[in-house]
């Protein structure tokens, strides 16, 4: 049963709850024909690309349902549509749909249509396009397009669920879009909190009776750190997933201890390749096994390697440099292999840091960092910590005899200005060198640049 | 060894230092009884462990010692010492006298 069947057929039950109230399946129903009028009104010939600005909440997910369900092309896009001309102008959008709650503007946008082969493709195909950006506020984040009708009907067969579910990862998020499409295909309401903020989202999950939390490991660390748990009535909680970074087994022992009844599944996803179905072989195991007939796995020189039914067509403005020619995608992660073909996440291959989930390579940092004056060498690398798995520490080669303080506070500073948040180093050391291989390379080009 | 005061007016310049830095004024005024993390004013992730990664730097400037504040230990505490500001002063008390 396709999803608008699904939508309509669940008619009275709550679909999303958040700042503006519950909204039922059936008002849900009523704002997705709404879109689907303002967009006949367009009169476009041919599938387009749209812009569509917003967070979780009911105006953007009936625009993502009458975008997809009319063969379109959409970029998901947190925030408001002046924070991302790049992005906008990169898909040549030519329409933008900038959504509160309930409500939305549209906006159209010059532009020519893109002849990327990518969405040239699908328009041979008659899918529709889901256009996601990997994370960084500045530099190039890359687009990765996928067949979006593809990836909805792989929610067709979903069973019913009662279970509340909490959306923590944002609308342009592939972990996002999963919780959410997940939620309306089996009928159960999606709760967006506030913010995410543990008071916040605990606040979110008590009020809505949430059952299950789609979560980081780092956010469950929190989450036992804040205390908000004695004074919260969390005992509709039944299920906690976890994903996008690995999870320590003291962490699960301890999250185990604080939710005795609920269940722990781990689920593995990438934007590449989409998220995956998992079992877990015990509660208490880090371990888990793919149970996805979607997808395909194997383990190369210790990295695991996918290829999925949804995985994206290929990236706007980027080479495909971690898809083979045959398919298979790398996915960067460094897996141990259990018993009966189950795996467990230790790490990156190479040098890629992961930060609550997210993940950066050195030289992001490096280059914002050499650019600065005062800095004349950078090395950065990825830290173990016990409460975001890693982060990203520099040491750094300042010039002459400044005040460190001063410099540490300022490298930081820019780093914020230029760089998503994850990629910020937490740890500034000043050192006398640098060590490394890379780094006499980076010297070398240093001083030529100079 | 650190004395508490020592500790807490250490964690509050701290504080105060990173509000600067990222613009947040209310943690120039933060007092023992100011919750870390998980409010508006406070801060995130990243906020905390910066700050962690910068009172270590403190801690190894004043005692001479390398110690790491937030570890396996710290987070299976019943009370987080990452929680509230006198929390954090005590347990740096506590692990710098160790």
């Amino acid at each position: 049963m396709s999803l608008l069947t699904r939508i309509t057929a669940y008619s009275a039950k709550p679909a999303l709850a958040g700042t503006w109230g519950v909204v039922s399946y059936g008002q849900l129903g009523e704002l997705v024909g709404k879109a689907r009028r303002t967009l006949a009104q367009l009169k476009l010939d041919r599938p387009t690309a749209f812009g569509l600005i917003g967070e979780h909440g009911p105006a953007s997910t009936a625009w993502l349902i009458a975008l997809a369900e009319a063969g379109h092309f959409v970029a998901p896009l947190a925030g408001n549509t002046a924070e991302h001309p790049a992005k906008l102008a990169l898909i040549n959008a030519q329409w933008i749909v900038a959504t509160g709650d309930v409500t939305w503007e549209l906006l159209p946008r010059v532009d020519e249509p893109s002849a990327h082969p990518l969405f040239e493709q699908l328009r041979a195909q008659g899918s529709a396009g889901l256009v996601l950006f990997s994370s960084g506020t500045s530099g190039t984040p890359k687009a990765m397009v996928q067949d979006f009708s593809t990836l909805l009907a792989t929610y067709e067969t979903r069973h019913p669920s009662r279970l509340p579910l909490l959306a923590l990862l944002g609308f342009d998020h592939i972990g996002g879009i999963n919780t959410l499409l997940g939620a309306l295909a089996s009928g159960a309401v999606l709760v967006v909190p506030e913010n995410r903020s543990v008071q916040s989202v605990v606040t979110a999950m008590a009020e809505h009776r949430v059952g299950v939390l789609p979560a980081s490991p780092t956010f469950l660390n929190l989450l036992l750190a804040s205390g908000e748990l004695q004074s919260r009535d969390l005992t509709s909680l039944k299920i906690i997933t976890y994903g996008t970074e690995p999870m320590p087994e003291a962490l699960l022992r301890r999250l185990r201890q604080a939710f005795p009844y609920v269940r722990f599944i781990q689920t593995f996803g990438t934007s590449e390749t989409g998220i995956a179905r998992t079992e877990s072989p015990e509660p208490d195991s880090t371990f888990f096994r793919f149970s996805d007939h979607d997808l395909k796995w194997k383990v190369v020189d210790d990295e695991l390697w996918l290829k999925s039914r949804t995985q994206i067509g290929g990236y706007l403005n980027s080479t495909n440099e971690n898809f083979m020619a045959d398919g298979w995608f790398r996915t960067g992660d460094k897996v141990e292999s259990g018993p009966n073909s189950t795996l467990r996440i230790s790490g990156r291959v190479g040098e890629t840091i992961n930060v609550c989930g997210e993940k950066l390579i050195p030289q992001e940092v490096e280059s914002v960092i050499l650019d600065i004056d005062g800095v004349t060498e950078c090395r950065a690398f990825g830290e173990s910590h016990a409460l975001t798995g890693q982060t990203v520490a520099v040491d750094i080669v300042a010039a002459g005899n400044p005040d460190f303080e001063s410099l540490r506070a300022r490298i930081r500073t820019i780093c914020r200005a230029k760089l998503a948040r994850h990629k910020v180093p937490t740890r500034v050391n000043f050192v006398s060198r640098v060590s490394g291989e890379r780094m006499k390379k980076i010297r070398i080009k240093k001083r030529t640049h100079r | 060894m650190i004395s508490s005061e020592q500790s807490l007016a250490l964690v509050l310049r701290r504080l105060a230092a990173l509000g600067r830095e990222l613009g947040k004024p209310a943690l120039e005024q933060a007092d023992g009884q100011t919750r870390l993390f998980g409010e508006t004013a406070a801060l995130d992730s990243i906020g905390l462990v910066t700050l962690i990664a910068d009172l270590e730097e403190d801690i190894r400037i004043a005692t001479g010692k390398t110690v790491t504040l937030a570890d396996e230990k710290a987070m299976s505490r019943l009370t987080s010492p990452f929680r509230r500001v006198d929390l954090l002063a005590e347990y740096i008390v506590e692990v710098t006298s160790r």
